[in-house]
C-alpha cells in the first residue's frame, strides 16, 4: 500500500531506483540460494567419492605391492632352497672320498648345471678350512677359508649357510652356499658359489613402470642385487631398513623421511624379509606413478566436478536473470496498470468537475436566453420604434442567442464527456464519439494552424464497446496529431471512418501531416513511458494506454509513419455480437 | 391540432419551480405574454403549497434545488395531483435523474438553456395531454356510475 501511495505522490525516479535496488538484491539472493543448494551438495558428493575412491585405490595398490613382493620373495626362497637341496643331496649321497676326487666333482658340477649354469664353482673343504678338491674358473686350491666370515658362521650354525654378497678372493660380487656335515669323526664342508647375475635375472628383470624397481638388500643395507636406479650391487642402500618391521608389508616413504630421499618424490615401498639369508626384498615405485591411474581418475572427476559447477553457475545465472526479467516485467505491468488506473480516475474526476461546471453555466445561460426573449417581446410591444434601431437590436439579440447556443453546445459536450467517463460498455456511435472529441480539440487545432478534414461513413453501425475508453483513445491520438505539427505553420488532420464488411469491423483512421516518427523508434511508440516530448510535457502513456484499450476492446491499432510527411494511425474494431443497435435506450440518450 | 386549439381557448395554468429567481421572473413574464397563466415559486416546499392552494395544469420543475429537490417534489405532486403534467427542466446533465423523473411520471425532460418556443411547445403538448386525460377520467367516471 505505501508503495502505491508513494507512486501516486511522485511519479518517476525514486520508485524506479528503489525497484532497481530490490531487483539486484533479489538477484543476489537467488544466485546465493542456487549456489548453496546445488554447488555445495555437489562438492560434498565429489569430496566423498574422491576420498572413498582414493582409499579404495590405495588398498588395492597396497595389495598389489604386497602380492608382488610376496611372489618375488617366494621365487628367491625357492631358488635358494633348490640350490641348497641340490648340495645337501649331493653330500648325502656321495662319500667324502668320491667327492674328494676332482674329476668326480667335475661330473657332479656338470650334473648340477645341467639345467642352467647356476654354480660357478664347487669345492670340498675340510674342517681346517682347506680345499680338498675344487672345480671352477679360479685357482683357489691353496686358499684357507678358516678365517672367512662364512666359514665361521657355518661352523657355528651347522647345517647349511647362505652368505651375503661379497667380493672374496676373486673380486667379483657373488655369494656362496655352504653345507656342513660330518661323516663319523670329521666334519666336511661343501661350498658352491652363485653369481649375482642369477638373482638379478630372477628379480632384476621385473619391470615396474617408469620408476618401479625390485631389489634385495641385506640387514646392513647393502644391495644384494643391482637396483635399477641410484646405485649398484654391494653399494650401501639409502633405504631406512630399520623401519621395515615384521615379515613384510607395504608403506609409503615420504620425502624427507630419510635424508637421502629428501629430493625424491614419495615412494610406495613393498618389502618382505627372506628367512635365509637375512635379506629383504624391496619393490619400490614412485607414488605418483603407482597411483597414476587413480590420479588420472581423480583428475577426471575433478574436471567433471568443476565443469558441473561451471554449468550450474552458468545455468543459475541465466535462469535467475530470466526470472528477474519476468518479475521485472510483471512489476512494470503492474506499475503500468496502476498508472493507467490513476489516469482513469483522473479522467473520472475531471469528468465530474466538468459536469459541475457545465451545470453551473447552464443556469445563467438559461437566464440570458430569457432576458433576450424578454427584450424581443418588448420590441414587439412598441411598433413605433425606429426601424433601423429595431433591426440592429434584433440582430444583436440573435447574436446573443447564437452565442448562448454555442455555450450550450460546449456544456453539452462536457456533460456527455463526463457521463461517458463513467459509463459501462454499451452501443456506441463511433462517428458521434469522434465528432465530440473533434469539437473538444478543434480550438486547440486551429491555434496550431491545423485543419480537420473529416470523412465519416454514415452507414457505420454502432459498436458494442466502452465509450469513455474509446473517446480517450481518440483524444490521445488527435491530441498527438495536433502536437506533431509543432514547428509547422499549418497542416491537416484527416479523420476517416469506414465499415469493413469483409472483416466485420469498423476502421478508424487518424492521419496527420506532422513531423512523423523515425523508423528506428516506431516499434517503441506503444511502449509505456516512451515519449519524444520534452520532460514534463508527455507522460509516455497516451499511446500505450490507447494500445491497451484497443486491445482490450478486441481491436487492433497500427501505425504508419514517414519523417516530415506525417503519421497515420489505423484502428480496427470488430462489430462484435451486437452489430447494429436500434434499442430504445439510444433514443433517450440522443435526446439528452 | 384540435387539441391545440382547445388549449388556446382554455389558458394553461403553469407553475414554474426553480431556485433561480431571475429565471422564474423572466420566464413567467415571457410565458404570460404567450397567454399562459403563470405563477413562479423558488423551492420545492412552496411548489407543494401552491398546487394545494390552486389548480395547475403544467409544472415546469427544476431538479436541483436547495431544500426539497425536484425529484422529491415530483413524487409528492404526482401523489396529490395525479393528472398534473410535469416538465423537468434542468441544467444538470445526468441521464439517471432524467430517467428517474420519467419513471415517476414526468411528461418530459429538457435541458437548460432551452429555447422559449421549444418550451412553449412542450407546455402546450403537456396541457393537451392533461385535458385529454381529464376527459377520459370523466368518461370512465360516468361509465362506472
Amino acid at each position: 500500500m505505501s508503495r502505491e501511495v508513494s507512486t501516486a505522490a511522485d511519479p518517476d525516479l525514486p520508485t524506479e531506483e528503489l525497484h532497481k535496488k530490490s531487483y539486484s538484491s533479489l538477484y543476489r539472493r537467488f544466485i546465493l540460494l542456487t549456489l548453496i543448494c546445488s554447488v555445495l551438495p555437489l562438492l560434498v558428493v565429489g569430496w566423498v567419492i574422491y576420498s572413498n575412491y582414493s582409499s579404495f585405490a590405495y588398498s588395492r595398490m597396497e595389495e598389489f605391492f604386497y602380492r608382488r613382493v610376496e611372489y618375488n620373495r617366494k621365487l628367491i626362497e625357492l631358488f635358494l632352497k633348490e640350490r641348497t637341496n641340490d648340495l645337501q643331496l649331493m653330500a648325502a649321497t656321495h662319500s667324502v672320498n668320491y667327492l674328494g676326487d676332482r674329476s668326480n666333482l667335475q661330473r657332479l658340477l656338470e650334473k648340477l648345471n645341467q639345467e642352467e649354469a647356476y654354480f660357478i664353482d664347487l669345492g670340498l673343504i675340510n674342517e681346517e678350512g682347506k680345499h680338498v678338491a675344487y672345480i671352477g674358473l679360479f685357482d683357489l686350491m691353496d686358499k684357507n677359508y678358516s678365517q672367512t666370515f662364512w666359514f665361521k658362521a657355518l661352523t657355528a650354525k651347522g647345517g647349511f649357510y647362505v652368505s651375503d654378497m661379497f667380493m672374496g678372493y676373486r673380486k667379483t660380487p657373488h655369494f656362496i652356499i655352504g653345507i656342513l656335515w660330518s661323516d663319523g669323526n670329521k666334519k666336511w664342508i661343501l661350498r658352491a658359489t652363485i653369481e649375482n647375475e642369477f638373482l638379478d635375472s630372477l628379480i632384476g628383470n621385473v619391470k615396474l613402470g617408469e620408476t618401479g624397481e625390485v631389489f634385495l638388500v641385506n640387514r646392513e643395507g647393502i644391495y644384494q642385487t643391482s637396483p635399477r636406479f641410484g646405485g649398484k650391487i654391494m653399494d650401501k642402500s639409502l633405504l631406512p631398513i630399520d623401519s621395515f618391521e615384521g615379515e613384510g608389508g607395504v608403506r609409503i616413504l615420504e620425502p624427507g623421511e630419510s635424508r637421502a630421499y629428501k629430493k625424491q618424490p614419495s615412494q610406495v615401498v613393498g618389502y618382505a624379509w627372506l628367512k635365509e639369508p637375512n635379506w629383504v626384498l624391496v619393490v619400490k615405485q614412485d607414488y605418483a606413478e603407482a597411483f597414476s591411474d587413480v590420479n588420472h581418475a581423480n583428475t577426471l572427476a575433478l574436471v567433471f566436478l568443476h565443469l558441473s559447477i561451471l554449468a550450474i553457475l552458468v545455468v543459475s545465472f541465466l535462469t535467475t536473470k530470466h526470472m528477474i526479467g519476468v518479475v521485472r516485467k510483471r512489476d512494470e505491468e503492474a506499475n503500468f496498470l496502476n498508472r493507467q488506473l490513476m489516469q482513469a480516475s483522473k479522467l473520472a474526476s475531471l469528468g465530474e468537475l466538468a459536469a459541475g461546471v457545465a451545470h453551473e453555466i447552464n443556469n445563467p445561460l438559461a437566464i440570458i436566453l430569457t432576458e433576450s426573449q424578454l427584450v424581443r417581446d418588448v420590441i414587439g410591444d412598441y411598433p413605433d420604434f425606429d426601424r433601423e434601431f429595431k433591426t440592429e437590436l434584433t440582430n444583436s439579440l440573435s447574436q446573443i442567442e447564437d452565442q448562448v447556443q454555442r455555450c450550450n453546445q460546449i456544456t453539452h459536450n462536457l456533460l456527455r464527456f463526463s457521463r461517458r467517463s463513467q459509463a459501462v460498455p454499451g452501443l456506441v456511435d463511433v462517428n458521434a464519439c469522434l465528432e465530440e472529441v473533434v469539437v473538444l480539440l478543434e480550438r486547440r487545432g486551429i491555434t496550431s494552424g491545423v485543419e480537420f478534414v473529416i470523412d465519416l461513413d454514415k452507414d457505420l453501425p454502432q459498436l458494442m464497446t466502452h465509450p469513455s475508453q474509446l473517446q480517450q483513445v481518440f483524444v490521445n491520438l488527435i491530441a498527438n496529431a495536433i502536437d506533431a505539427h509543432e514547428g509547422k505553420p499549418h497542416g491537416t488532420i484527416q479523420i476517416r471512418t469506414r465499415a469493413n464488411e469483409t472483416e466485420r469491423g469498423a476502421e478508424i483512421m487518424i492521419a496527420d501531416t506532422g513531423s512523423g516518427i523515425p523508423q528506428e523508434i516506431i516499434d517503441k511508440v506503444f511502449d509505456p513511458f516512451f515519449t519524444t516530448k520534452p520532460v514534463g510535457k508527455g507522460t509516455g502513456l497516451g499511446l500505450s494506454i490507447s494500445y491497451k484499450i484497443i486491445k482490450d476492446l478486441g481491436g487492433t491499432i497500427t501505425v504508419l509513419s514517414e519523417v516530415d510527411k506525417g503519421t497515420e494511425f489505423k484502428i480496427f474494431l470488430p462489430f462484435g455480437s451486437a452489430k447494429t443497435g436500434e434499442g430504445p435506450a439510444d433514443d433517450s440518450r440522443e435526446r439528452i | 391540432m384540435t387539441v391545440a386549439k382547445e388549449s388556446e381557448e382554455k389558458h394553461a395554468r403553469v407553475l414554474l419551480v426553480d431556485d433561480e429567481v431571475v429565471f422564474t421572473t423572466n420566464m413567467s413574464k415571457i410565458l404570460s405574454r404567450r397567454g399562459f397563466e403563470v405563477r413562479a415559486v423558488n423551492d420545492g416546499e412552496s411548489a407543494i403549497e401552491a398546487i394545494e392552494d390552486e389548480e395547475y395544469d403544467v409544472v415546469v420543475l427544476d431538479l436541483r434545488m436547495p431544500g426539497m429537490d425536484g425529484i422529491a417534489a415530483l413524487k409528492v405532486m404526482k401523489r396529490k395531483r395525479p393528472l398534473l403534467e410535469v416538465i423537468i427542466l434542468t441544467g444538470h446533465g445526468s441521464v439517471e435523474s432524467g430517467i428517474q423523473g420519467m419513471n415517476l411520471g414526468a411528461f418530459d425532460y429538457a435541458m437548460k438553456p432551452i429555447q422559449i418556443n421549444e418550451l412553449q411547445e412542450k407546455i402546450e403538448e403537456a396541457f393537451a395531454r392533461k385535458l385529454l386525460q381529464e376527459k377520459m377520467a370523466r368518461k370512465s367516471e360516468r361509465g362506472s356510475h
